[in-house]
Formats: structure tokens, sequence, C-alpha cells
């Protein structure tokens, strides 16, 4: 079976760091030869199941044999400089494959507002940015990310995304309270506790809400088939689910395999939230491990199979009947050469960063969705759950520091097609909580409420401005495309007219009490954009300020109305 | 693997290509391919639809499916129809003039008893959590398959309450919400004079123009059509749609008062303008305590706008082309509860009835049949499959069709449905 194999290519991969680690030159032919014999392993199988629609238009129909991913030594020192150098030597090596030019190197300015909004979800201040723009220090990029890595605001735009994906939306789940776990996942970010460490906590996770929040996996994932959904989904990126019913169409996973994950989680007992919220305290709601199989009434869909603790792609887990099961499946998940989890994290990461992953979609990493730069991924992976100590901080620094990372989004004529190389920069869209955070930046609207979301009760993340506006954006979905500009009517009208962008005061706060146009306009854009208007703009934003037969206080308004309704400022340039 | 915005995407771009001319001189070619596939949907003629959605559950034995000689029969008293043979409660005294124009469904049947949970599957056909997706409603569904992509209006609106909305298949689907029907849109009005208003857009205009001549990106586009349809929508004469103001107190008094009433009127008005689904809803109907006053006092709404509704779409001559769909979370016990001071009916999914008007059914009719308690299905059960495959044929909407999550999954439009469409039509 293809997953068996890959798992034994997961083993002659460590050989390579072995070998890598020692230095041999002749490593790169030796594991292509072990994996040669993989292929023809692969052969003897029986054949796959046939594809379906969306498997055979990515690939059409060609029976050109797949090329061997060369295996590329992981480096073996935690080194950022070293590991962009790596990733820009392979970024590299497609170019002149294709036959495309990179783009050159972003400005100041568009890198300026990337990296603030990419690691810490709001725009910088117009003081950050003249800051910035007007320093002469050849190492301010790097300064700049290290600095923004130890931002508070880098926890708050992790637990956004993290909590938006581990709390699903559920009726179920409107009595569990998400601002423990948000804060949670604010703390374990700024304290960057190692990823395998985290996951760790969150699929070992014990005790009450109020003492130990992680637990809120279990009570807003209250079954074992979500648990298995989720926890192959987000920390393996794979999509098990199709296979809770009948094997899975696309792969090899069979429904005893996804039962045989979900065991894991058989003797968990997480208390009905429901309950506690009646006269009860959902802050002292929780979790416990048992011996023997738990016992909650709809713990188990119906259609649950009995299988015993089976390792995904891999064996029967030896587990005794009295041990907890769930740390017995955190050390295998978190093991560095667990074929999944250092890959999910690392393409999760380049993903949130570039806007695609080297696979895509970033969860559905199957063997038939092959990866753009399977070496690169497969290198940085083994580095990341090695010498790298899975450090989040040190992944996101140096893919940073790539000049894959840096270069501007402005495609040329000859890469403008490419999608997938990163010949340019994808321009990505803000998600709500980006947006809101930049908008108060702008207008001071939400101000206070932007650094913490809170209830009107004080305790849930649920209500409050910033929470209010981003529901209003996302619509009944979970989270929103980091490529597609997806905001319908609805959104543009609330932009356009409402108090949050018309604010009175916006104004007078962002430029003084200066009306001087050039000034004035100066730092509206220094605001919104984080740059100086070109002095093309400059001179139409001038001849619009003169001409408009208003005051001037009230065309730098206009100004400012349109620069803040720009897609300039809803995308990440 | 194409997801479905792709797809619209594409679309999108060949409308743009057609309307610089490139591709117009084999447009017609496209033509025959976009009738066979429209053909595909069925023999529906329905181009709009309104959901009255009747939260908390409405009890089927006080409304359309009377019981006079069960144990549980309560209060009512079931009255003759326009059409031979369907009986329903004395308090829809109007709604019984219009039968003729519609349909019953008493064989619903479903397997959610709580609210949320009931409303997700009737809304979008599929179980709430299963399979880890969140998936679209209806309206999103049809807003997606019917809906105009670039016109000035919304393809989909729900008045009075939060409604479901388009999960997998993005915010471009989700409905427009109006939370009062007497205040309008929000945020539909400039809060600065027209002349400003327009000098404002004229600016976003010259700033999105030299920022997408640098980028080139799609969603630079996407932001400007957005940008561009609000703007059309606050400038439309069709936006006037939204407002109640400009209809005749004579005609809004037909309807009945409250805020039912006047969403009601907001509806038909959207309908006339083209938007392909509205959704209103009408709260109240979870009547564990005080069954009969409140059902009685709700029917009374229920019954003055409905069948003002069908009278006006029927004299617009809309009522073949909108379909009308009066339904809740699921039915309420046989039997009648005496835990409070009044007596009251709890959750009941296994049977209940739904009722339609309009959109091309040939009226008159009733699809399935409860035992004599209305405890029970006996004839013709009917998931929320069928009955949203069913509204699916009738707005010639192929239900096989699938959507593709962000994740390439297809997911069909209504899973495992044996719609009605031919006992109706």
């Amino acid at each position: 079976m293809r997953y068996r194999a890959f798992s034994l290519f997961a083993l002659t991969a460590g050989l390579a760091v072995l070998l890598g680690d020692i230095g041999l030159g002749v490593a790169d032919a030796q594991v292509a030869k072990v994996q040669n014999k993989n292929k023809k392993l692969k052969k003897a199988d029986p054949p796959p199941v046939a594809p379906v629609a969306p498997v055979a238009k990515a690939q059409p129909a060609k029976p050109a044999p797949k090329p061997l991913p060369t295996v590329i030594p992981a480096p073996k020192t935690k080194d950022a400089i070293g590991l962009a150098k790596l990733i820009d030597a392979e970024v590299n090596k497609k170019f002149t494959e294709a036959k495309i030019t990179p783009s050159t190197r972003s400005s100041d300015d568009e890198f300026l507002r990337r990296v603030y909004l990419d690691i810490t979800g709001v725009i910088p201040t117009a003081d950050k940015a003249r800051e910035f723009l007007d320093s002469t220090d050849p190492e301010k990029r790097v300064k700049l990310i290290d600095e923004l890595l130890t931002d508070p605001n880098y926890g708050r735009r992790m637990a956004d995304i993290w909590s938006a994906k581990l709390f699903p939306i559920d009726s179920a789940n409107r009595f569990v309270l998400k601002e423990p776990l948000y804060k949670w996942f604010e703390g374990e970010f700024n304290k960057n506790v190692a990823w395998d460490k985290l996951v760790t906590s969150l699929i070992t996770a014990t005790g009450e809400v109020g003492t130990n929040p992680a637990v809120t996996y279990f009570l807003a994932n209250r079954s074992v088939d979500k648990l298995t959904d989720t926890t192959a989904q987000h920390f393996m990126g794979i999509q098990l689910q199709c296979a809770q019913c009948h094997n899975h169409p696309f792969t090899d996973w069979k429904q005893s395999e996804y039962w045989g994950m979900a065991t894991f989680y058989s003797k968990v007992r997480a208390d009905n939230p429901k309950n506690a919220n009646k006269g009860g305290d959902n802050t002292k709601i929780g979790v416990t491990e048992n011996n023997a199989k738990s016992k909650i009434k709809d713990f188990f869909p119906e259609s649950a199979k009995t299988v015993p603790a089976t390792y995904l792609g891999g064996g029967e887990a030896e587990v005794s009947l009295n041990e907890a099961y769930r740390p017995v499946l955190a050390k295998w998940m978190t093991a560095p050469e667990n074929p999944f989890f250092s890959k999910a994290i690392v393409n999760r990461t380049w993903a949130h960063l570039f806007g695609r992953g080297f696979v895509n979609p970033i969860d559905d990493m199957l063997e038939e969705n092959a990866p753009t730069h399977p070496g690169l991924l497969d290198a940085m992976a083994r580095h990341f759950g090695t010498a790298g100590e899975f450090d989040l901080k040190y992944l996101i620094k140096a893919i940073c520091l790539s000049d894959a990372y840096q270069r501007t989004s402005k495609p040329t004529e000859d890469n403008k097609t490419d999608q997938s190389l990163f010949s340019h920069m994808t321009v990505k869209v803000l998600s709500p909580e980006q947006l809101f955070d930049s908008l108060a930046v702008v207008t001071g609207i939400g101000r206070g409420n932007a650094a913490s979301p809170k209830a009107k009760g004080g305790k849930n993340a649920v209500g409050g401005p910033r929470t209010a506006f981003v529901n209003f954006f996302l619509a009944g979905s979970e989270a929103t495309s980091p490529v597609e500009y997806e905001a319908g009517i609805p959104q543009a009208l609330r932009l356009m007219n409402s108090r949050i962008v018309n604010n009175p005061g916006s104004l007078r706060g962002i430029v003084g009490k200066t009306t001087e146009p050039t000034q004035a306009i100066e730092q509206i854009y220094l605001t919104a954009l984080s740059r100086r208007p070109t002095a093309e703009e400059m001179k139409m934003l001038k001849e619009y300020v003169a001409s408009s037969g208003m005051s001037s206080m009230s065309a730098l308004e206009d100004i400012l109305w349109a620069t803040i309704n720009s897609s300039e400022f809803t995308l990440v340039r | 693997m194409f997801s479905s915005r792709l797809q619209e995407k594409t679309r999108r771009d060949f409308m743009k290509l057609s309307a610089a001319g490139v591709f117009a001189p084999s447009l017609s070619g496209w033509l025959p391919v976009m009738a066979k596939a429209a053909a595909k949907g069925g023999k529906g003629q329905a181009k709009s639809c309104i959901l009255l959605w009747m939260d908390g559950g409405p009890s089927h034995k006080d409304t359309f499916d009377l019981k006079p000689d069960s144990k549980g029969a309560g209060d009512f008293k079931p009255i003759k129809t326009s059409a031979p043979g369907i009986e329903i409660s004395e308090h829809l005294p109007n709604i019984a003039k219009v039968m003729h124009h519609g349909t019953v469904v008493r064989g619903m049947s479903t397997p959610e008893g709580a609210h949320p949970r009931a409303k997700y599957i009737g809304h979008t056909g599929y179980r709430e959590g299963q399979g880890g997706l969140i998936y679209p409603s209806i309206g999103s569904l049809v807003s997606k398959e019917l809906g105009n992509p670039d016109g000035s209006m919304p393809n989909f609106v729900t008045i009075g309450g939060r409604s479901f909305g388009s999960g997998f298949l993005g915010p471009k689907h989700q409905p427009l919400l109006i939370t009062d029907a007497n205040r309008g849109v929000e945020d539909l009005r400039a809060t600065i004079a027209n002349g400003q208003f327009d000098n404002r857009v004229g600016l976003l205009e010259k700033m999105e123009k030299a920022f997408q001549r640098e980028y080139q990106a799609d969603a630079i586009n996407d932001h400007t059509t957005t940008y561009q349809r609000a703007v059309k929508l606050m400038q439309s004469k069709e936006s006037k749609a939204f407002d109640l103001t400009s209809e005749p107190s004579a005609a809004r008094e037909k309807y009945g008062s409250g805020k039912f009433a006047d969403s009601v009127v907001m509806a038909r008005r959207l309908v006339e303008v083209g938007v392909p689904f509205v959704e209103v809803s009408l709260g109240g109907w979870d009547t564990h305590q005080d069954n009969f006053a409140r059902v009685q006092s709700l029917s009374g709404q229920v019954d003055s706008a409905v069948s003002a509704l069908v009278a006006d779409l029927k004299d617009r001559g809309l009522l073949d082309s909108t379909l009308i769909v009066w339904m809740g979370d699921f039915g309420r016990t046989p039997n009648i509860n005496t835990r409070g001071a009044k007596p009251g009916r709890d959750h009941y999914p296994r049977a209940w009835s739904l009722a339609m008007w309009g959109g091309g059914i040939k009226g008159g009719s009733v699809v399935g049949k409860t035992d004599k308690e209305g405890a029970t299905v006996v004839e013709r059960p009917t998931s929320a499959q069928d009955y949203l495959a069913t509204v699916c044929e009738l707005m010639a909407i192929d239900y096989t069709k699938k959507n593709e999550t962000a994740t390439a999954r297809p997911i069909q439009i209504v899973e495992k449905a044996k719609p009605f469409t031919d006992m109706i039509v």
C-alpha cells in the first residue's frame, strides 16, 4: 500500500539526514537508489482506485513517470540565514527549469507592510513606518523581523488563526467558552513553545477549562470522529473524514484505519458544556482520560467501528488497557520521523507567508497532490523536527529572510502567469481580523478592543466590536481565503458608509493640526498605506484638494476615505 | 482542481472578454450549451423563492394538518379551503382562499429535534458537522445557480433574523441581512452629500486603476467589481425595493401590521426586481407553553401576510415564477403537555407539515399523510433533502450538480433526495 511505502520513504529520508550530517558526497545517489527500490515496490502493489474528476483535472492524463524528488540534505544547525539560503537555492532552481525570471526585491514600503501584517496581523503606525523607511541601516529588515516576532501581536495573530481552526462553528459549541483557549494560544505562541510541545499539550489536555484552557479542544470537538478529523487535518495535513464512512476514494485511507486513529480518543471523557451552562460555571467543565472506553452518549457516532489503536499508515500501537492512549498518540505524532507532522506545519507556515503552500489545499497533503518543491519541503520538514527544534519563530524568521519572501509582488512580463513557483510574491487579502486591527490603527475605532477581544460579559471572546466585525466579514464561514477577495456588497457598504470609516475624529487623529495638503496627504498615506505617496499621486491629490471646492479638511477626509476603501488597503502587496 | 470559485472567475473573465468584443463573434456558439445546462435542471419555471421560516417549529396539528378526532386534537377546528379536500386551521381563513395555488406537504419527517441542528438540516440538507464542512443554505445555493454575479442587487436577502449563510461557497453568496424591514439596508446611504460621495468614488477609481496596473492581481479586480456593485446598488432604482416608504399604505395594510408583515412586503418588492432568493423569518413558534393562544396570534400574522403575498404576486403575473415556502424547524408533539400553567406542545421532528404556493405548482395538492394522531407519517415520508431537491427542481436547478469546497471536495447540492416535484406540477 502506498502509504506504507510512504512511511518507508520517511525512514530513508531519515537516512539522508544522517548521511547529510556525516557529509558524504554520495548520499544523494544512494538515497535515490533506495527510492528506486521503493518505486518498484509500489508498482507491485494493487493499482490505486481510479482517481475521480478533481484529481484527474489537476493532473491531466500524462503518463510520464513522476520525477524522483532530489533529497536535499537538511541543515544540521539552527541557522536562520543558512535556512533562508537553502530556500533560495531551491526556489531559484525552478526558475531556470521554467525559464522565467523572478521579480526584483521588494521596496522597503512593500516589505514593511507585508511583514507587519504577516507576523503581527496589523499595519505599522505612521511613526513606525517613517522610522523604518528613513533608516539607512543595511540590517533594518532583519532587525524588523526580530522585533515583530517579539511583539505580543504575534501571539494574537496566531491565536486568531488557530482558534478559528480548532474551535469550529457548531451549534453545540455555543456553551463552550472560546476566550480561554484564545488567550492560551496567544500566550503559548508568544512564549514560542515548541510546536511539538504545544500540540502535545492540546491533544493530551486534561483538567478544567479554568486551569487548563487547552481542554477546550476536546469540548469544542466533542466526539471521537470530530477529534480524529481535526487532528488529522490540522496537525498532519490530511483530510481523513471521508474515510469515516467509506474507504477514501482518492487515497488509500481505509475505514479501519480511520477508526484505528479514533481509538486513541476513545477513553476521553469530555464534560457536556450544555449541562454546565444550566446554572453551572463553564470554566469548571473539562476533560479526563478514563481507564476504559468512554461511555458518554454521542461521543461515538453510530457508525463507529471498534478497531485497536493504530497509527495512521503505521502499525498497531503497543498500548496496554490501563494506559492513557493520548500521550502515546502525541508521542508518535510529534516524533521528528513522523512523515506528516513537520511537513504539515512547514507547509502551513509557508502558506501563511506566501498565500499558498508547497502543497495546496494546504491540509490535503495527498501523495497525488504533489508539492511544487518536494525536495525543499522535505528538507525543511526534516530540519524543523531536528536541528530546528520545532521552533516556529525561527522557521518564520528564516522564511522572511529569504529572497523568495522579500520579492516584490509586482509581476514581470515573463513571470506574471506563474502562480506556483514563487517568482513574485502573491498579493494576499487581509483577514477580517487584520482588516479590523488595521482600521483601528487608522481610524481609532474600537481602540482598546483591538488588543483584547472582550465580550459584553467580559469573559467570552464572542461579542465586542472586533468579534462582531469579524463575524460580519466571515459571514458564517470559518475563515476567508488568503488569496481571493471574497467580501460582498454588504461588506463594501459597511466600509464605505458606516461609522467605522466615517469617524469624524479620524482625520484629526492622523494629521493633527495641519491642513497643509502636502504634509497631511503624506501623513494619511503613511498611516493607511505605510508608504509616502509617489510624486504623481501627490500631484493628483493636491489638485483634488485645490479643486474640490470644499474646505481642505473635507477634501482630506475624502482622500482618507478613498485610501481606506482602496484595494491597496485591503490587500497585502 | 477547479474550485467553484475558479469557475466563477473564469466565467467572469469570459464576460469581461465578451464585453470587450473579443469573443463576440463566437458568442452564439455558447448559447446552446448554456440552454442545455439549464434544461438539465428539470421543468421548473420559478425564478425566485420566498422562504418564510417559522422559527421555533410550528405545530402541524394546529396549522396545516388538523386531527379533530385525535387525542391531542387541541382547540382549533379545521375549515374547508379553495382546494377541494384540503382542510386547514380555522385561524388561517384567508390562506384557505388561496390554497388552490398551493400544496401542503404533510409527510415531513426529519432526524433533528434540537433547534439549531433542525434549522441547519432544513436550510442545507446536511446534518450539522457532517464531514467537517459548513454547508451552504438553500438561499446561497440558489444565489450561486441563478443569481446575477455582476448585478446591482444582492442575490440572497434575509429579512428579520439571522439565517444560515453560504458555508463553503464563500462570502460572495452570503445573504444581505435586513434586521428591520422599516430601516432597510444597513449602510446603504452615504453619510455625506451625493456630490461629495461621487467625488470620493472618482478618487477611489483612480487609485484602483493605478494599483491594478502595477500589481495585476485578480484580487484587485474582484475588489473593484464588488465596490462597483455596491455603489451601483446605492444608486440603483432597484434599491428602492428596500424602501418601504415608497409602498402605498393601502397596499401594505393587506399584509397586516408588524415586523413580519413589513418583511413580507419587502420580500415581494425584492422579487419584483429580480432577487432570486429572499428569506423572511417569524419567531415565536416554540410553544412549549401556552400553545393555543400563541399559535392563534401567529397564525393571524401568517394568514394576512401570505394571502396578500399570493394575491399580489398573482396580480403582477409573478406567482408562477415565484415559489413561496412556509416551514419551520420541525413540528410539535401530537399530545399536549401539561407541565406549565397553560398547555403546550414540544419539539416533534418525526411528522410535520410545510406548505408551498406559486412557483409553477399546479395547486390544490397534498403530498404525504400522517396517521390519525398526526404522530407518524403513513404516506410519502419526505425528508429535508427531498424537500430541498424539489425546490431546486421547481427552480430549474440540477440538484445533483456538485459544488467544490476549498479543498476541492465535490459536494452535491442535495444528496440522497427523492424530490416530489412530479406530484405537484
